[in-house]
């Protein structure tokens, strides 16, 4: 049984990054892609309709940790406090200033709002990758030095990357190609630092008996999770814009 | 204050935001449903008008329960991690469910409901929200069953110093779980029915020209309140017995005792007033009609919400000094080495950042209820993915 929570953990956070990677390469380019407010509409309403499926990736996993993976949630949490905090504060900024820029008139409540989606993205972007930074390296004491540092800028780099093909891909027509080699790219970091992991987590995971009532309880719906995301794709890859971003 | 009290004061802001919107949501999401259904059989353009005000309204508080709900989540590794090492064999399991078969589920509809109008077939869109509705309610059984397993730890065993799984069926029939579930629920209408009651009842005060549209949504508003009020006032007296069992010295503090009264006296009052007073002046729409009192129903909207603040301080306030009732004590749960000023710097952030976007959140509420059926954005025509007119010069 542990195998294959372990297993699903690493889906889970290697699909967060091909998925929401796009969503937050997107906004940190937003200024940049977009100079105009009507230029940043359009991008907004191209990744919209995928941030709740998207961003849910990482809920899942913070559960799956939770529950097949108790011993290890605290001390990873809070071996790193300062980084999730900051990465949490950052999902929060960036998701507010998803739900928040068309709700009211005027062009600088929208601006305002925009420079959350951009500030929030680079927030993320830059703690998750000083937090697989430290993880790789075993929870360093003070995980902010120089090397968690390059991390974040590598890792936001990357989604960047990831982003402006998912732009390319909804908006411009181009072919899937890229956005799948972007994707697996965003993953690629947290896949290695999963793998590298993989001795201890197997090691620390709950006892049979948990493991088993939650694969029992969650097979059935594993369709419907798979249904439901791509049910999302084929919805929203294709035709007009959204406007409720 | 010290660390674990800080830790405290953080988790009480937290959950008590968390839950002033989830219990909105928990409320809407059935209407909104309902309305969508009577839209899609009858095709009225009064129903698609309805379904996308109130819509709006309960997506516009949804994204406060998501911000609120992820700081929850991350909190118990950050700040608790005593609890899951020693309870989290079994803790962990329903909040796993949660996140992984009803938060993803509810999460990934809701962006389909959202975004999928003028593209999903009527019936699937429908659908969608149903879901939605399904599945926050299977959250919040998941949520009930984790918190009535730290209220009275049932399913559980102790083994070499932690908590082991033994049955989990019993955690689905924890005496603290199987009233309170549904008195949540039903507060939980309650709550949306008075919101809906509150904001119907000030276009109708206005003399706004959506007459008949808020005439019938204050007649929605109170039936809906009659229906949760009535079931969460039965639900709240039938848990004296379990808890008494349970946890004897439950009310004995100042905290819970003082917000038991307020709970009781809030919700009895409301109750009587819904039962006896408002829905019979549902007859021949006099309440619509009798505009002397429509502010008085603006001013008891937020009662629901006050009294589920006390309902929840009651709870847990009332279990002190434990985290796991009678294993695990609050204290003991802290993350070990947790500094000061780490405490202190997290809790500011999120209770300032938290506090501030739920302020945000409220009043983008009032502004969507101010503004009426007629200038709703849920709905509203999708923009051509060609560039614009003006394009950018970019890329």
């Amino acid at each position: 049984m542990e195998i294959v929570w372990f297993a699903t953990f690493a889906v889970l956070l290697a699909g967060y990054f091909a998925l929401e990677g796009f969503d937050i390469g997107l906004g940190v380019l937003l200024p940049v892609l977009g100079r105009s407010p009507a230029a940043r509409d359009r991008l907004v309403g191209a990744m919209a309709p995928f941030v709740l499926a998207n961003e849910v990736w990482l809920i899942a996993l913070a559960g799956v940790l939770f529950g097949a993976f108790p011993a290890l949630e605290g001390p990873v949490l809070s071996g790193l406090y300062p980084l999730v905090s900051v990465v949490l504060l950052a999902w929060i900024v960036r998701d507010a200033g998803l739900w928040f820029r068309r709700r009211a008139g005027g062009a600088r409540w929208r601006l305002l709002w925009d420079g959350a989606v951009c500030a929030g993205s680079a927030g993320l972007a830059l703690g998750w990758g000083a937090v697989l930074t430290a993880v790789a390296r075993g929870l360093p004491a003070s995980p902010l030095d120089p090397l968690g540092l390059a991390g974040g800028v590598a890792l936001l780099a990357l989604l960047a990357w990831h982003g402006r093909t998912f732009a390319a891909w909804r908006l411009d027509g181009a072919r899937g190609g890229s956005l799948l080699l972007s994707a697996c790219a965003a993953a690629l970091p947290a896949a290695l630092v999963v793998a590298g992991a993989a001795g201890r987590m197997l090691g620390d995971a709950a006892p049979d008996q948990t493991l088993t009532v939650l694969g029992v309880m969650v097979v059935p719906f594993v369709p419907f999770l798979v249904g439901a995301q791509v049910w999302v794709w084929r919805t929203f890859s294709k035709g007009a814009l959204p406007t409720f971003f | 204050m010290d660390v674990v009290d800080l830790a405290r004061l953080q988790f009480a802001v937290t959950g008590n935001l968390h839950f002033l919107f989830v219990v909105l949501t928990l409320g809407l999401a059935p209407l909104v449903a309902i309305m969508h259904t009577r839209l899609a059989i009858s095709g009225n353009l009064l129903y698609e008008r309805m379904t996308r005000f109130w819509g709006q309204i309960y997506v516009i508080n949804y994204a406060l329960g998501i911000f609120t709900g992820l700081v929850m989540e991350f909190q118990f590794g950050l700040n608790w991690s005593g609890l899951t090492s020693y309870a989290g064999d079994v803790f962990g399991t329903p909040l796993a469910l949660e996140t992984l078969l009803a938060f993803f589920l509810e999460s990934t509809f809701l962006g389909l409901w959202i975004f999928g109008w003028h593209r999903l077939p009527r019936g699937l869109h429908v659908a969608c929200i149903w879901l939605v509705t399904l599945t926050a309610y299977a959250s919040a059984l998941f949520i009930m069953v984790a918190n009535s397993f730290l209220q009275n730890p049932v399913g559980s065993a102790e083994e070499g110093g932690r908590l082991v799984l033994r049955d989990f069926g019993a955690l689905f029939t924890n005496p603290t779980l199987v009233f309170a579930l549904p008195h949540v629920l039903s507060a939980g209408l309650w709550a949306g029915g008075f919101v809906v009651m509150g904001a119907s009842a000030y276009h109708l005060y206005r003399r706004t020209a959506e007459r008949e549209f808020f005439t019938r949504s204050l007649r929605i508003g109170v039936l809906t309140a009659f229906i949760g009020s009535l079931f969460t006032v039965g639900f709240g007296y039938a848990q004296f017995g379990p808890v008494s069992d349970v946890q004897p010295d439950k009310f004995h503090g100042a905290v819970p005792g003082l917000a038991l009264g307020l709970m009781i006296t809030i919700g009895q009052f409301v109750q009587f007033g819904v039962m006896f007073v408002l829905a019979p002046l549902l007859i021949r729409d006099l309440l619509a009609r009798w505009r002397w009192l429509h502010p008085l129903l603006m001013l008891m909207t937020p009662l629901p919400f006050v009294a589920a603040i006390a309902g929840w301080l009651t709870r847990e306030v009332g279990r002190q000094p434990w985290l796991v009732y009678g294993k695990l004590s609050v204290a003991d749960a802290l993350t070990p080495g947790l500094t000061p000023a780490a405490i202190t710097a997290s809790f500011a952030a999120f209770a300032g950042v938290l506090g501030l976007l739920a302020v945000v959140d409220w009043a983008l509420i009032i502004r969507a209820v101010r503004r009426g059926p007629g200038e709703v954005a849920l709905g509203a025509p999708d923009h051509s993915a060609d560039h614009s007119p003006a394009p950018a010069h970019s890329f």
